[in-house]
């Protein structure tokens, strides 16, 4: 049979294989060479050197912007977690309009970050209007928080259905047996539930983590960085540099930072195959 | 059931049923103030339901639908959406069959480079994509290949681009080659746990291994081509950056996400009317899909997000 | 039936691979082995999107007219570095496009072609409106448009009050501080919110910053600086002042006001006066719209320096043409001819001044019904002296903001205005020397 299907290679592999070679693997080797070059089209390439690291390392606003994404990432990883834990809790103890509550919890995630940006922007500067607070895009703490709130109220929905189906997948053995056994339901689940959950709650941490890290959309239409590159994360930092400065030495700039940004969500990505694959062999 | 279960129970409610309202609110909030007049919509009023004087009925609505181009950003986006997804199911399942089941060094350096592509953050590749893409797009014309056929072609002929990367058409080209990492990790996944009896029965009455895909292996991955598609159809309807860089604008190719940003004037003038207007045509259909195959949706994100 | 597939599949791949092999001698394409575009075409990557409509109408009826094919895409709003920047890496890239003054054209000039000698620079009624390098003019003024204070003439009669008592820094100061004492007998406030967020605060960190810069160039009779002086920035703070403190709302709210909530309070007659242009009108009359050209007046921004008596609108321009110099050849020929056409023709002039309210600085132009601009005029014809933009010359994009952060603060109570000034003398310096050092 395998030889069968190796000989068919073509039919199976090479469509998905020639458009993987245009849309990521030519762009991505390029991306790398260019990254050690100036130049304003890929024609007009010249090569640089380390230049565009060096400045890339040095540069406050670049180096602003990875402090606020890892804040951020963290923060909001850390809030979305326990909040959809907390709901995918209440929504597995059968009680009236599960149902409902799930998918209306879940809607946000279908919208685009782009609208999304847009809907809490309209929201949130009305809050503080009316609270006569500055605006989001004035000060940046509050593009912080909204930044959060905005992130929760889309991804919460998400994870809790990753909760939703690790409890579910609990044998109800175990909770019988430690129900007999008189544990208290807060033994049961520290002891129990938690433990038996570890596999959702990489994956979770893993989703978000990776979402706060890449975040462009929501950023982009929130706070567009304001006020002054206070509220710029990493992905958003490296547009700007790309597309919104003009000079021919900017574009390589923003290439080298392009290149750490990457180095850094694979490292991210590496580590949490670790955990869990240490998770697995443990199992 | 004891009474303090129950009453526990009728708290987790009341607190539940309160987070829902505030989670649909925002949607309702745009709503409502997207009936509203334009001078009756400023940033401390937005919470404000329209009164009789405020009401303008659709005409934000009308005004959205023709001053842009919203038809045509709608009618791009569904383009769009729908190639991408079609070609993504349909080869990286092809591929993902090819990758299990053929074991050899190349099949899982393929794996391997796949799942890199999935972590590489857009970002790393949007100039370089978005050039090869145009590129591509505006020189691998039926001109300039007749021209290296020593063929002769007339002028309007010559200008169709054979590979229109840039163009709604031809996008779907780089989702999938963008788009792969993900739907063949996924594939993979569901495909090491499919037996592989059934294929090799299905071989031995004398399929060949076209037909025993799509007869055979097929079907039985319909929940997995569900979870996928659900999975991609959210990135693809709402991505804003790729189709923003790579869409030849020269042309008026726009998605609704690149055409929500237009509202803005260059003084600074936002036209929050037609703007929350177009914010809702874009989030209605996504609505009406949800209610429509809400479990479905529920189910494939659960099952994805277990095997990935 | 299944070869048949099978060579489908195959089929469409080789075409793929095809076009993976054209992808390399993309550049011969470029240069002219396309025969089909030889009568050249025009890529005009406009600035203003609330001209759109107007200049696709304006391009459709030069193609009907010539059969030369223009395109005209709009970025939005406060992208247009970026969509400049990558459109012109495009194998398309725009022919014709735009940069803001000497310190944007600093950013482009390696892209700009050399008008000189053209036939569009002949049409400039007056040099200044050329944007030069050296020698070289590299861009071309295409709209000039004023700025003020714009007046509700009806609510200020009911203030007691006529636009002719205003006609110095004393008089407004008197006439608004008269208002805010009366605010609630009257119902309404002198200013507008001054919004100090990214819709609304270029009026203040960047048109009314002007107003010292241009009093000080005049007093030194420069026209551009590497460090600025501000000897007229208490001149600038009693201005601020003056609007923030006789404004509809506290001080400390500013911070949470926008461009929109500035315009509606004045469309809903909440304000008397309101700083903003000549691009504001079409927001204020016309169908729909609350006000009539009786309505309204607009009256230079008086902040105490200067001759008073004759001072006029500020106007002048940031929006110059420049003609990609890196295009085809046909299509350099072809833009020119466009730009050409639309300033002298009579369907261009007329497109320009009625449809996108536009003043052309070309001789040709057709007189607008923009009131503002008409004001302009008139004043200029008392003997007035328009106010010239100086905000081109500000060294950065960044010393914009930070005079904005810094102003923003002090209105809310949280800054002083030495920060501020700070931000203007200091900043400048600064700026100045990390851009050009």
């Amino acid at each position: 049979m395998e030889k069968a299907i190796r000989k068919y290679w073509p039919v199976f592999v090479l469509p998905t294989l020639a458009a993987f070679l245009i849309g990521f693997v030519w762009p991505f080797l390029q991306g790398l060479y260019l990254s050690f070059c100036k130049f304003v089209t890929i024609n007009n390439a010249t090569f640089n050197g380390l230049k565009n690291y060096i400045f890339a390392l040095t540069e406050a606003d670049f180096l602003h912007s990875f402090g606020f994404t890892v804040l951020f990432t963290v923060v909001s990883s850390a809030c979305i977690n326990v909040a959809a834990l907390a709901i995918a809790l209440a929504l597995t103890r059968e009680i009236k309009g599960t149902n409902l509550f799930r998918s209306v919890f879940f809607m946000p995630n279908l919208i685009g970050g782009i609208v999304l940006g847009y809907i809490w922007n309209i929201l949130l500067n009305c809050v503080l209007t009316l609270l006569g607070k500055p605006l989001m895009n004035l000060y940046a703490p509050y593009g912080f928080i909204g930044l959060l709130i905005l992130m929760c109220w889309q991804q919460i929905g998400y994870m809790m259905i990753i909760y939703i189906a690790g409890l579910q997948s609990i044998p109800g053995d175990y909770l019988e047996a430690a129900r007999i056994d008189g544990a208290t339901e807060r033994q049961i689940f520290w002891k129990v539930k938690l433990p038996n959950l570890m596999p959702s709650i990489t994956i979770c941490a893993f989703l978000t983590l990776t979402n706060g890290f890449k975040l462009f959309d929501q950023n982009l239409a929130l706070t567009g960085g304001e006020p002054a590159h206070q509220t710029e994360m990493l992905a958003l930092n490296i547009y700007q540099t790309f597309y919104g400065r003009s000079g021919p030495q900017w574009k390589g700039y923003g290439q080298a930072k392009a290149v750490l940004f990457c180095i850094l969500v694979i490292a991210i990505s590496m580590i949490q195959l670790r955990a869990t694959r240490s998770k697995e062999v443990q199992q | 059931m004891t009474k303090r279960h129950q009453l526990k129970d009728r708290i987790t409610t009341v607190v539940l049923a309160l987070l829902s309202v505030a989670w649909v609110y925002p949607v309702f909030m745009i709503l409502f103030n997207s009936l509203k007049k334009e001078s009756a919509i400023s940033t401390g009023t937005a919470f404000e339901l329209p009164t009789a004087e405020s009401f303008a009925g659709f005409a934000n609505y009308a005004d959205a639908i023709q001053s842009k181009g919203f038809l045509s950003a709608f009618w791009y986006t569904l383009v769009i959406t729908v190639t991408s997804l079609v070609l993504i199911l349909i080869c990286c399942s092809m591929c993902a069959w090819f990758i299990t089941r053929v074991n050899a060094w190349y099949s899982k350096a393929l794996y391997f480079l796949f799942v890199f592509s999935m972590v590489v953050p857009f970002q790393m590749l949007m100039f370089t994509l978005s050039s090869t893409a145009d590129r591509i797009g505006s020189s691998a014309t039926v001109g300039n290949l007749a021209g290296k056929l020593g063929i002769s072609v007339s002028k309007a002929a010559a200008d169709i681009s054979l590979l229109p990367l840039n163009t709604p058409y031809g996008i779907c080209i780089v989702y999938l080659g963008f788009g792969a990492g993900l739907a063949v990790f996924m594939f993979c996944g569901f495909m090491k746990s499919i037996p592989l009896e059934v294929e090799e029965a299905a071989m031995i009455d004398g399929c060949g291994p076209i037909r025993t895909f799509f007869l055979v292996v097929l079907p039985i991955l319909k929940p997995t081509l569900i979870s996928v598609g659900i999975l991609e159809t959210m990135w693809l309807w709402n991505d804003y950056l790729l189709p923003y860089l790579v869409l030849d604008r020269t042309k008026g190719y726009m998605t609704i996400s690149i055409l929500i940003q237009y509202f803005r004037g260059s003084y600074g003038r936002v036209e929050m009317g037609p703007m929350m207007a177009s914010i809702m045509l874009n989030i209605i259909p996504i609505i009406i899909v949800y209610l429509l195959c809400q479990k479905h949706i529920i189910k494939g994100v659960a099952a994805g997000a277990v095997k990935g | 039936m299944k070869k048949r597939f099978a060579l489908l599949l195959i089929l469409s791949m080789i075409l793929s691979l095809a076009a993976c092999g054209g992808d390399k001698p993309a550049a011969d394409a470029n240069n002219g082995g396309d025969a089909s575009s030889a009568a050249g075409e025009v890529f005009y990557l406009n600035f203003k999107p609330e001209q759109d409509e107007a200049w696709e109408a304006l391009a459709k009826a030069y193609t009907e007219e010539t059969g030369v094919p223009v395109t005209v895409v709009t970025a939005a709003s406060g992208t247009y570095e970026q969509t400049l920047m990558s459109e012109i890496a495009k194998s398309n890239p725009p022919t014709l496009f735009q940069v803001n003054g000497p310190v944007g054209l600093a950013n482009w000039k390696d892209y700009c072609l050399d008008l000189t000698g053209s036939g569009i620079l002949s049409q400039l009624t007056s040099d200044s409106f050329a944007l030069k390098d050296g020698d070289a003019t590299l861009g071309i003024a295409y709209v000039v448009e004023s700025y003020g204070i714009i007046v509700n003439k009806t609510l200020l009669a009911k203030a007691g009050y006529s636009v002719e008592d205003i006609a110095s820094f004393a008089d407004l100061k008197k006439v608004a501080e008269d208002i805010t004492a009366r605010k609630d007998e009257l119902g309404f406030a002198a200013f507008s919110s001054a919004g100090m967020d990214g819709s609304s605060d270029w009026r203040f960190k960047t048109h009314l910053a002007n107003l010292p810069i241009y009093f000080e160039y005049q007093d030194k009779g420069i026209g551009t600086t590497d460090a600025i002086e501000g000897t007229y920035l208490d001149n600038y703070k009693a201005i601020f002042d003056l609007y923030i403190n006789n404004s509809t709302c506290d001080p400390k709210e500013l911070a949470s006001k926008t461009g929109d909530d500035s315009l509606n309070e004045f469309r809903n007659g909440e304000a008397v006066f309101y700083q903003n242009g000549s691009w504001a009108y079409g927001d204020l009359v016309g169908e729909g719209k609350p006000f009539t050209d009786d309505d309204l007046a607009m009256i230079p921004i008086y902040i105490g320096a200067g001759d008073e008596a004759q001072q006029g609108l500020c106007t002048g321009t940031e929006n110059y043409w420049c003609v990609n110099n890196s295009a085809k050849e046909e299509n350099i020929q072809a833009t020119l001819d466009f730009m050409n056409w639309c300033v002298t023709s009579e369907k261009g002039t007329q497109a320009m001044a009625t449809e996108m309210n536009f003043v052309i600085p070309f001789q040709n132009a057709v007189e607008s019904p923009n009131l503002f601009v008409k004001q302009d005029q008139d004043m200029t014809a008392a003997g007035k002296t328009p106010v010239s933009w100086n905000f081109p010359t500000m060294p950065s994009e960044n010393w914009k903001n930070e005079l904005g952060s810094a102003l923003t603060a002090y209105a809310a109570g949280t800054g002083t205005w030495d920060t501020v000034a700070s931000a203007f003398v200091d900043g400048w310096a600064s700026e100045y020397a990390a851009l050009n050092g």
